[in-house]
């Protein structure tokens, strides 16, 4: 059965790129494609392998030589892979962890392709694509952050989600006034703090301003960065997160949002798994684009993205090219995003999603409601040794907000010293 | 005799061990009482902050279920067997091997051999881990059963030959040379006389070998990835997704993972602490 599934899909998918690529003729392609991927979890595993071996079967001569590398060993072999004898496609990151292999071109320019009609379905990422008004690789799946919140709550006390700090602010008030508090989060491993500063600063100066931050070409003892730091103050000193969320990873911060103790999370969609699995149902969840807090900043969004790169030093490049086609299109990208293979966001904007009402809710947020751009999360977009440090400083700030002069200034000496 | 064995001492003595012994017994054991308590609740308990409290469900067979026909675990267990067997087999083969020879032949440079083997097992094997990793990926031995069995042959050898030396000492000469007299050849005098003796130290080896080699955690997460070669104890990270640990799956194939080694130690525990004590005492 599953075999009759897979060969009958494996033709539409043929009849597809067929019609959606354009006229070089892919059954032409020959010798090998050499893909290095770093997708080992085991669903993305298995996604991975589903897509090399169709490529392979709807280009006869074509032969595809996949290598699985474990994702947390990928992330230092990388270099290596791309140094010497490189392979023809590779998984990585967008944004500015593409930095620094566009800078000693390891990556392939593949801007002509972003040109073709397909490519336009995949706007939302083209800025995290692009380097130097160029760019160097495909997205494939990401998936929304924001706000998950218990719609339950909110009815009961008359509130709706909010669109501006204010209502933010004010909604978070009615919460504590009824011994609600307003925020869950698990800073023991620190990344869930990021997410906050991701929005909080995007929100107060745009995601442009937040960029040049990770990129080290903002001071982080300038005033600007202290605005941020005011607004989160805010909502610390109202005491709207957890006691104690030094001590919980994120899993271990879930409690309170299911007992009704906390009645909202900021989180990446990735959580609704759990709160589905702790017996929250659809109607008791909702979810809400973080609010704006200056009202003439667009949208950014937290979206991390994984793609796929060309090595510049790539053998079968027209091979190459013809699999990020295959990637992009959005039958692929329909189907490796769905629920029973990734679980996540398709980035073309023509491919369908799941009848879920959080993916849908992510998609249209992304695909049409991000305008400043989309952030690719705190320990992505800084550089690995700057989001160290600096999300250990978002955490001390969190739960001693008195020591902001000390932490900026530990996270000035830090830029100064990393980013030389 | 010290320590007096409690039942000759005071009775207010026998009394304080006897409340105190449960106690300690308890604490000891809280740890894996909290796996086994894990591995029998469902994943939701651990959405909602019910750790400790009675499972909201009793969901062994799913779990274990699970553990057993929906995930990679009985691949993992196989290559657990894959890698242990052999390794136990050639570590304990060469080192009664080697250690006939230390212990048996006087030759020149033999104390300095047998220090090296045992200064091999005062080098920390963490220290080893780039070298070894970049040796295996040079070899092509790089995740694969073989690796890791080469590897922990050439490491449990050390330990294993300054054991069967010592033992091997220890057995009467005096056979050898009545067998030297009757001219029997050398390798019939280490086949038919001195393996029969070191069957005590052979099984005591082997069990003690097997525990070490089945735990191994470190040089399986260094020399190995994914199901085709990775043994069960790091092949349990499996049930982490990307972005959530599923406590009650990781606990139920801890528990699976562990049987083996409990199961030899209980069967085999006369030569397990004779395997501890010998070659320490002389």
């Amino acid at each position: 059965m599953h075999s009759i599934l897979k060969t009958s899909f494996v033709a539409l998918i043929a009849a597809g790129v067929a019609t959606s690529a354009s006229a070089e003729a892919h059954s032409t392609l020959s010798g090998t494609l050499r893909i290095s991927s770093d997708m080992s979890n085991p669903a993305p595993r298995a996604v991975m392998e589903g897509m090399a071996a169709e490529f392979d079967e709807m280009h006869p001569d074509l032969e595809v030589e996949l290598t699985i590398v474990d994702r947390e060993a990928w992330k230092t072999q990388i270099r290596n892979a791309l140094g010497a004898n490189p392979p023809d496609v590779v998984n990585w990151y967008a944004a500015n962890r593409m930095g620094p292999y566009v800078d000693a071109g390891l990556f392939a320019d593949v801007t002509d392709l972003w040109e073709e009609e397909q490519f336009e379905g995949l706007a939302s990422t083209k800025g995290a694509m692009t380097i130097d008004d160029k760019q160097w690789g495909v997205p494939y799946t990401y998936y929304q952050w924001g706000v998950y919140y218990r719609a339950d709550i909110y009815e009961e006390l008359g509130l709706s989600e909010p669109e501006t700090w204010e209502e933010e602010l004010a909604n978070c008030q009615t919460l504590l006034d009824n011994d609600i508090k307003c925020y869950t989060i698990g800073t023991k491993f620190l990344w869930t703090a990021g997410g906050w500063f991701d929005y909080l600063n995007s929100r107060t100066h745009g995601y442009d301003f937040h960029m040049a931050l990770a990129r080290g070409e903002v001071e982080w003892t300038d005033d600007r960065v202290r605005e941020t730091f005011a607004n989160w103050r805010e909502l610390i000193d109202m005491g709207a997160f957890i006691d104690d969320h030094q001590n919980y990873s994120w899993q271990e911060a879930l409690p309170f949002f299911q007992n009704g103790e906390a009645a909202a999370y900021l989180m990446g969609n990735f959580a609704v798994a759990a709160f589905r699995e702790g017996g929250l149902t659809d109607e008791q969840l909702d979810f809400y684009q973080f609010p704006k807090i200056n009202p003439d900043v667009d949208y950014a969004e937290d979206a991390p993205t994984d793609t796929f790169h060309i090595a510049s030093g790539a053998e079968n490049m027209d091979a190459a090219r013809e699999f990020l086609r295959y990637v992009t299109s959005p039958e692929v990208q329909t189907r490796i995003n769905g629920g029973d293979a990734l679980g996540q966001l398709p980035v073309n904007a023509n491919a369908e999603i799941g009848d879920d009402k959080f993916l849908e809710q992510g998609f249209e947020m992304l695909s049409s409601n991000a305008e400043g751009g989309i952030m690719q999360f705190f320990d992505r977009d800084f550089p690995a040794e700057m989001a160290s440090v600096g999300m250990e400083g978002l955490q001390e700030f969190m739960v001693f907000p008195d020591n902001l002069d000390d932490i900026l200034n530990r996270l000035e000496d830090a830029r100064q010293r990393i980013y030389e | 005799m010290f320590p007096t064995p409690i039942a000759k001492r005071s009775r207010s003595a026998q009394l304080s061990y006897q409340a105190f012994l449960p106690l300690a017994l308890i604490l000891w054991l809280l740890p894996l009482l909290a796996v086994a308590l894990f591995s029998v609740k469902p994943g939701a308990d651990f959405a909602n902050g019910n750790y400790w409290g009675i499972p909201s469900s009793f969901d062994l067979f799913s779990n274990y279920g699970m553990v057993f026909f929906e995930s990679n675990m009985p691949r993992y267990l196989m290559n657990s067997l894959l890698i242990t067997i052999p390794t136990v087999i050639g570590a304990v083969a060469l080192s009664s091997l080697a250690g006939f020879a230390l212990g048996i032949y006087k030759f020149r440079g033999n104390l300095l051999i047998f220090f090296m083997f045992i200064a091999g097992n005062f080098v920390p094997f963490q220290i080893l881990m780039v070298p070894v990793r970049d040796l295996t990926i040079s070899m092509g031995l790089y995740d694969s059963v073989m690796g890791l069995v080469l590897f922990h042959v050439a490491f449990q050898t050390g330990f294993c030959t300054l054991f069967m030396r010592n033992f091997i000492r220890a057995l009467p000469y005096p056979l050898i040379e009545a067998a030297r007299v009757e001219g029997v050849a050398e390798w019939r005098i280490f086949w038919y006389v001195v393996l029969p003796l070191m069957k005590p130290a052979l099984a005591a080896l082997a069990v003690l070998v097997f525990t070490f080699i089945w735990n191994d955690y470190f040089w399986a997460v260094v020399l190995t990835q994914g199901p085709n070669a990775q043994p069960v104890t790091a092949g349990i990270t499996e049930f982490n997704s990307q972005f959530r640990a599923a406590y009650h799956l990781m606990s139920a194939g801890s528990i699976v993972a562990a049987l083996p080694p409990v199961a030899m130690f209980f069967l085999m525990q006369k030569h397990f602490i004779a395997g501890l004590t010998l070659g320490a005492v002389k």
